[in-house]
């Protein structure tokens, strides 16, 4: 510790702590500009300027590290004066047009000038302020208004790691520029400027930002949940923001957070219940009584001429925790079906069954922040900055700000292999011999802590014979990569006190992909990732992913990953009904449509445009006898439908949502849903009630208490007194002693030829923010990514159209060239129905072998 | 500058405009009284003043002129009171010009130079004082303007260059402000491109530099100069050890092609800066494929330069278009003739590497034992070749080479490892923490001890050598006390081995009569160069003696010198700028027809004569942030037999970023009316 005076009071701060650090410890003010918290400082306003005794000069605040015993005044006649010109300096030639300046009344030049009682100007220059920037998409930049704090440009390349604005010219001419290609168009620079110089395109001259009510909610693009504020005027979102206060992204959002709301505005939302007019062979619109009373008509008949084995139901990762829970409990208990699954089934229930199987780890094990303080961390499979952007940024404040060492693993080469210290460009399929080779590697190079091994693992002798039998040979030929390379991953992987692996959707979305978790888990086990300081997590790009899987939404488990057969009994005592024996998975449903035995299917916020071999989906769809679709926008899907539910988008609705680390928030309702659209759980309910016959009042915190008391998940929850969407935290997971059961992994996933793989694109979520400008602006559609040397084998060059083929079908497309992707390997977006890109994948795969086209 | 009519230079204001002689010492000693071979320097403008030599120049004007090129060129806009206080000074001060002022614009200027104090660096800041001093001294010559008594006159030649006081005594002159910026922004790929502009061998350079620019550093006036090196090291590394590919692209290639004669620091930075430029270029290399870098590699031992990171270097340059081709000594399988003929330009580069003798009785004997000199054993070790050394090893000499020597030779098997140094360890010239090391190691040092004659047995072994005790006399020319013998103090260091290593000089042999090309006394190339004479009227050399202003063409037209045989025996980031400089003429005499300095280079030998850094200045700075030294290998047993390893490690990012913070960002501004 160091200790210090200012302006007459002691303080002591941690050696390191700038002086401003130490003023606000002891509340004391000094202004500032541009220091923002979240990136180094940039010492650049210089109005944070203070004395300190025997230096003859003033010091800046925000970036002079402390030292012992010096004497600091923050205020005095000389620093008053000092402070007030550079400001005088700061508004020459800034333009008079706070009126309808993006932020005026929230614009931190305004309130400085106005604290500092700057209320005269003795300077004077030639006005060389560059042009307003208007060519940018999405972001308009008024030079004239910018102060050259630079916050945009730390958090740009600090956070983001975009390094796409930069300082542009010298002297008072100087601005702030933009590398276009390399923008993520994230709005960061918009949140942290200042003033009214980077501004939101889609916002601008909408609204004036203290006419605005602010919403606490979460974002549920992705998993990461990052905590934001809805700004709503009348009963239309305006935008979202994020304070870097308080928040667990520090206020920091995606191109999705920051600009994909505006699908909730969208002029196509579904408004009103539909239902198939069989004489006009067209959808028209009714009312919700008759709507859902056809759903309970149908539901009735089938039941009665099938049994209600002839009924299936998809959930879905958009809907809350409470909706998730109430739909499983109404085909269960209500419909009396156990035929209910949902897209978790093609991937992030793979890496559940893995987890749970060997680790008895259902999600994370341990929160993102982890991932941030981690001395290594390992990327495999997954690309964190599409998938969930907060992680990526937690990656790079491990490797990038705190001396972490990164390994990227994967087939192609993503945001974050810029910054590897280690990129492991492993051959498609060889997951399983790369994480056994790794393993092999550790214990070979005494990089494996035994004592600690010891401690968790029942038998770690086995564990060590099984490894020393990996053939690194071997493992160097399926993966393509060099013995070198492994070692220099092992060692960094091995010699890390702390370690945070991530996998996600190439792994988890792959066919064997339970056995590549597996692989990975074993690897987790071996490097000391399940240890209280490191972490292993498992990504799903989408929203609600954990708290689907949390609610039991799939046959084989009831909430709360309590095994169904075995806890059927309790659940049927606690509702009050018999529950049905076995239940169809995805796959199960499917074949129970084409052979004519499933005849009802409700399809809850799910797209299976975007399942793999989508167009086998897609035409058991077109045959199923009744089809009900419940979602906000209109789609191929619910063109086919019987009856149309028009349901509610995040906004407009309360409930709460589980993160990837196992955070439990609620969203707030900021909206009142679009038209006659109801929220989700308020459908189900009414469905519950009309086919039990027993009237049911649902509240949320109703549901919870259910939920709690059913499983011991959630049974330390708090929901409620949750002033400020604080996260509430399930159990920490911490493996018991002996716990875990090492057993190598071996499992085949060959391929041959050309290789497709599918993803989502970074700019999108689901299909969902295809229908927001924004995202749409940036990625109108989908590409399939080809290297240079494919795309010149087949003669085609970027932006040519391709025909696409496997067996399972085809599709047309553009071809983006990339160095990216490497040669033998094309990867294209899930995210566009236009693309229909899933068509071409084998079923439950990600991946297919193709024949490319010039189209 | 003949006569000075005013100064305000260092702070000490003469004025001569009203009578007087009184001299200003830096005009008289530090300036040449022209800028290149004709223009004389009329006035002197920059960070630390004015010095005016022509009383008929325009000060208002040159002020005004100065403000202008400071924020319209160099302002980095990174600072509220730089970007927008230097350009009220210059729109102020143009205002004046135009016969627009007002006497109270006058003290606008002077509150501005005041709140300029505020800013985040130095270059802003120290362009106020200038300005400032002609407001003091000139403000009749303001207020004509001001008045609509005069106007501007006819207009000037003015020259103007950024430096910064390390940039200015690095002899490559990398923009050292620049890419420590670049380390603090963490942004170490730009700072990679920062250090290449003037620095092809980064990872080297970032390893075994003497840092002449750690000695002009400010931050030394308020505690402890930054590690200048260490940072350059961390920039390299970032690459490196990302396997990221380097982001040079070579331009169109041209026709003319080069030869360069050795692949060391000098050849390999001129090969990498035409290569850059589209020229082809082809380096003979004496040694065999993997020992290129010439004395970076057989004269630095791999503990502190590992091969592999080196080799890296070299194989980047290889891939911009560079042909080596190894195992080919000029002179003796191509001669410097066929070369010229063949090629239309020849840069001759091959480096010092022929051991001075020694001048002890018995050295010419052929005895076993004594060993050729210290820069041939390092490079026989080096090679893996048998070196002749023993068990006890006495290595003669005091600088870098000598210390290489007795720390090899522990690695190499020696169960003793004796310096023997004519004067004390202060007057070494080896570089402190090298000697610091080899203390570390265990090696042994003989102070003031002269070697007189080798002792033999009957076999010719050499078993001892006998010296005489020395002791400290006045001092010499460099400063050093001259060590003299004590009468009758002579003993005997008994050892199996002795070797030399008091110094080395160029190998010339290639250059034959015919050529023309005349050689120095020293042994160094004779190159062309640009007459400069202060106004004592004495010659302007560098520090080494030679003409401060080089062209680098030799007596034969189309060859250049660069390198240790051109400047004489020095250092590898000395040779890179020299090679550098070779480069840019090589470039001229292929395009243009002529081989000639530009003014940029006359305007950086005349700062590097007049030097930017002042040991005296006092700097107020808050000393919060000690000097991080980088990590090291601790122990005897880094050097133990066979143990090449890297003995220094480097920094951890934070470090990097932590220590970048100390910098100060001096630069500054000079501006030269001719």
């Amino acid at each position: 510790m160091v200790s210090l005076t200012i302006d007459g009071k002691a303080v002591s701060v941690p050696k390191g702590s700038t002086i401003l650090a130490a003023a606000q410890q002891l509340d004391i003010h000094i202004p500032t500009l541009c220091w923002l918290q979240k990136v180094s400082p940039t010492g650049a306003c210089r109005v944070c300027a203070v004395e300190i005794e025997g230096i003859d000069r003033t010091m800046t605040a925000c970036n002079t590290p402390v030292k012992e015993g010096i004497v600091v005044t923050t205020q005095s006649e000389r620093l008053t004066k000092t402070r007030k010109q550079i400001m005088e300096l700061i508004l020459v030639n800034h333009p008079l047009d706070c009126p309808v300046c993006d932020a005026g009344g929230e614009c931190e030049l305004q309130n400085l000038t106005y604290d500092l009682e700057v209320n005269r100007q003795e300077f004077a220059a030639e006005d060389v302020n560059p042009p307003t920037i208007d060519g940018w998409p999405l972001i308009q930049q008024v030079p004239s208004r910018c102060v050259l704090c630079e916050k945009c440009v730390k958090v740009c390349y600090e956070v983001i790691g975009a390094n796409s604005l930069f300082v542009n010219d010298k002297g008072d001419k100087a601005f702030i520029d933009k590398h276009l290609d390399r923008c993520t168009f994230c709005g960061n620079c918009v949140s942290v400027c200042p003033t009214g110089t980077m501004i939101s395109k889609p916002f601008k001259f909408k609204a004036r930002p203290w006419a605005l009510r602010k919403v606490p909610s979460i974002c549920t693009f992705c998993p990461s949940h990052c905590q934001i504020d809805i700004n709503v005027q009348g009963n239309e979102v305006y935008r979202i923001t994020s304070d870097d206060q308080g928040t667990t992204n520090n206020g920091n959002l995606c191109i999705g957070g920051f600009f994909g709301y505006d699908y909730i505005n969208s002029a196509q939302r579904l408004t009103k219940p539909l239902v198939m007019d069989a004489e006009l062979g067209e959808q028209v619109e009714t009312s919700w009584d008759d709507a859902l009373e056809m759903v309970v008509v149908e539901i009735e008949r089938l039941r009665s001429e099938s049994g209600s084995e002839a009924i299936a139901g998809f959930a879905s990762p958009r809907l809350t925790n409470e909706e998730n829970y109430l739909f499983q409990k109404l085909f269960r208990a209500a419909i009396g079906s156990n035929n209910i699954d949902s897209e978790a089934r093609f991937g992030a229930l793979r890496a559940l069954k893995a987890l749970d199987k060997g680790l008895q780890l259902h999600g994370a094990s341990n929160l993102v922040t982890a991932i941030g303080k981690a001395d290594a961390v390992l990327v495999f499979g997954a690309d964190p900055t599409s998938e969930a952007p907060a992680v990526d940024w937690q990656i790079q404040q491990a490797c990038r700000s705190r001396d972490g060492q990164l390994i990227v693993a994967n087939m192609r080469s993503i945001m974050l292999s810029q910054f590897a210290n280690s990129q492991l460009t492993y051959a498609p399929g060889s997951e399983i011999a790369l994480a056994n080779g790794l393993g092999r590697l550790l214990v070979d190079r005494g990089l494996i802590d035994e004592d600690y091994l010891n401690q968790v693992v029942e038998n770690l002798d086995e564990l060590k014979e099984q490894l020393a039998a990996i053939d690194l040979q071997q493992v160097v030929a399926a993966t393509g990569l060099e013995l070198a390379e492994l070692e220099k991953a092992a060692d960094i992987l091995g010699q890390a006190d702390s370690v945070a692996i991530v996998f996600g959707a190439d792994i988890s979305k792959s066919a064997v992909g339970t056995a590549k978790a597996a692989a990975i888990a074993n690897l987790a086990i071996l490097s000391g990732a399940l240890r209280k300081e490191s972490g292993l997590y498992p990504l799903d790009e989408k929203g609600n992913m954990q708290g689907l899987l949390d609610m039991g939404v799939f046959p084989e488990m009831l909430p709360g990953f309590q095994n169904y057969p075995d806890n059927k009994a309790k659940f049927a005592k606690a509702w009050n009904c018999e529950l049905p024996d076995g239940g169809l998975d995805a796959e199960g449903i499917l074949q129970g449509i084409e052979a004519g035995k499933i005849r009802f299917l409700y399809l809850a916020a799910t797209n299976p445009q975007s399942f793999p071999n989508s167009g086998r989906w897609m035409k058991a769809l077109a045959q199923v006898e009744v089809l009900v679709v419940q979602d906000i926008l209109p789609t191929a899907v619910t063109k086919l439908a019987k009856v149309v539910l028009p349901g509610s988008s995040f906004a407009e609705k309360a409930g709460s949502v589980t993160s990837l680390d196992q955070r439990v928030r609620s969203l707030e309702q900021a909206i009142r849903p679009v038209g006659e659209a109801r929220q989700d759980w308020d459908i189900f309910a009414e469905l519950y009630g009309r086919l039990t016959k027993t009237p049911v009042t649902i509240s949320r915190s109703g549901i919870l208490t259910e939920v709690s008391g059913l499983t011991s998940l959630y049974g330390d929850v708090c929901f409620m007194g949750d002033d400020r969407n604080r996260p509430c935290l399930k159990q920490p997971y911490s493996p018991g002693p002996k716990s875990l059961t090492w057993q190598l992994v071996s499992a085949s996933d060959e391929c041959s030829g050309l290789q497709l793989l599918t993803g989502t694109s970074r700019n999108h979520f689901g299909t969902t923010s295809t229908w927001a400008a924004a995202p749409l602006e940036i990625e109108p559609e989908g590409l399939v990514q080809i290297n240079p040397a494919d795309a010149q084998a087949v003669g085609v060059k970027d932006g040519d159209q391709v025909k696409l083929s496997s067996d399972k079908g085809s599709t047309v497309g553009k071809v983006k060239l990339t160095g990216s992707v490497p040669k033998g390997l094309l990867f294209a977006p899930h995210n566009f129905t236009e693309l229909g890109i899933q068509q071409l994948i084998p079923d439950g795969s990600n991946r297919a072998d193709v024949k490319l086209a010039k189209a | 500058m003949s006569k000075v009519a005013f100064s305000s230079w260092g702070r000490q204001v003469v004025d001569n405009r009203q009578g007087g002689d009184a001299e200003v010492e830096v005009a008289v000693k530090k300036l040449p009284t022209t800028f290149g071979a004709e223009k004389n320097i009329a006035a002197f403008m920059g960070w630390d003043g004015l010095i005016l030599g022509d009383p008929s120049v325009d000060v208002v004007a040159m002020a005004a002129e100065y403000a202008r090129r400071v924020q319209e060129d160099y302002c980095c806009a990174k600072c509220s009171p730089g970007k927008k206080g230097t350009r009220v000074m210059q729109d102020t001060l143009a205002r004046i010009i135009n016969g627009q002022g007002e006497e109270r614009d006058l003290d606008t200027l002077e509150n501005v130079a005041d709140l300029l104090q505020n800013c985040k660096c130095t270059l802003c800041q120290t362009s106020a004082i200038p300005v400032a001093d002609t407001i003091k001294h000139f403000r009749n010559d303001y207020l004509a303007y001001i008045k609509g008594e005069r106007k501007p006159g006819k207009a000037v030649d003015y020259k103007v260059k950024l430096t910064a006081p390390c940039q200015d005594k690095c002899p490559a002159h990398i923009d050292i402000p620049a890419y420590i910026e670049a380390i603090k922004e963490r942004r170490y790929d730009e700072s990679l491109a920062v250090i290449r502009e003037s620095m092809p061998l980064p990872a080297v350079c970032g390893r075994v530099c003497p840092h002449p620019c750690e000695t002009a550093c400010r931050r030394a006036n308020v505690d402890d100069s930054v590690n200048i090196m260490v940072l350059k090291r961390t920039a390299a590394e970032y690459e490196r050890q990302r396997n990221l590919q380097p982001p040079m692209h070579s331009k169109p290639k041209k026709n003319k092609k080069i030869a360069i004669v050795g692949a060391g620091p000098a050849g390999l930075a001129a090969a990498y800066y035409l290569a850059l430029e589209g020229y082809p270029c082809t380096i003979y290399e004496a040694l065999p494929e993997g020992f290129g870098g010439g004395m970076i590699a057989v004269g630095i031992p791999a503990y502190r330069m590992p091969r592999h990171i080196l080799q890296r270097d070299i194989d980047i340059i290889s891939a911009m278009g560079v042909e080596i081709i190894y195992n080919t000594r000029v002179g003796k399988d191509i001669s410097l003739v066929e070369l010229k003929e063949k090629f239309a330009a020849v840069l001759l580069a091959p480096g010092a590497h022929r051991s001075k003798p020694m001048g002890v009785e018995g050295e010419d004997e052929g005895y076993k034992g004594f060993l050729a000199g210290g820069i041939d054993f390092l490079r026989e070790a080096y090679m893996g070749k048998p070196t002749g050394m023993g068990k006890k090893v006495c290595v003669v000499g005091g600088g870098n080479t000598a210390i290489d020597c007795v720390r090899v030779a522990l690695r190499e098997g020696a169960e003793d490892s004796i310096l023997l140094y004519r004067r004390t360890r202060k007057e070494m010239p080896a570089d402190v923490w090298e000697v610091d090391g080899a203390d570390e190691e265990g090696v042994q040092f003989e102070f003031l001890v002269l070697p007189k004659k080798i002792i033999v047995d009957d076999k010719r072994q050499v078993t001892g050598v006998e010296c005489v005790r020395m002791e400290l006399g006045e001092p010499d020319d460099s400063g050093r006390r001259r060590p003299q013998p004590v009468e009758g103090s002579e003993f005997i260091v008994e050892c199996d081995t002795l070797i030399p290593a008091i110094g080395q000089d160029p190998d010339l042999s290639f250059i034959t009569e015919d050529t023309g090309i005349e050689i120095t006394r020293w042994n160094t190339v004779v190159t062309k160069y640009v007459p400069l004479k202060n106004a004592a009227g004495r010659d302007l050399n560098d520090v080494m003696g030679n003409p401060l202003s080089r062209i680098l063409l030799t007596d034969m037209d189309g060859v250049f010198a660069s390198g240790d045989a051109e400047i004489g025996p020095l250092t590898v980031v000395a040779c890179v700028g020299n090679g550098h400089r070779a480069a840019a003429v090589i470039q001229r005499y292929l395009e243009e027809g002529e081989a000639y300095l530009t003014d940029d280079d006359f305007h950086e030998d005349l700062l590097s004569h007049l030097g930017v850094y002042d040991k005296n200045e006092e700097v107020p700075w808050l000393d919060a942030v000690d000097r991080f030294n980088q990590n090291e290998i601790h122990g005897a047993q880094r050097a133990s037999k066979g143990n090449y390893q890297e003995v220094e490690l480097g920094f951890k990012d934070s470090e990097a970023v932590q220590e970048a913070e100390r910098c100060l960002r001096c630069y500054r501004v000079s501006m030269i009316a001719v």
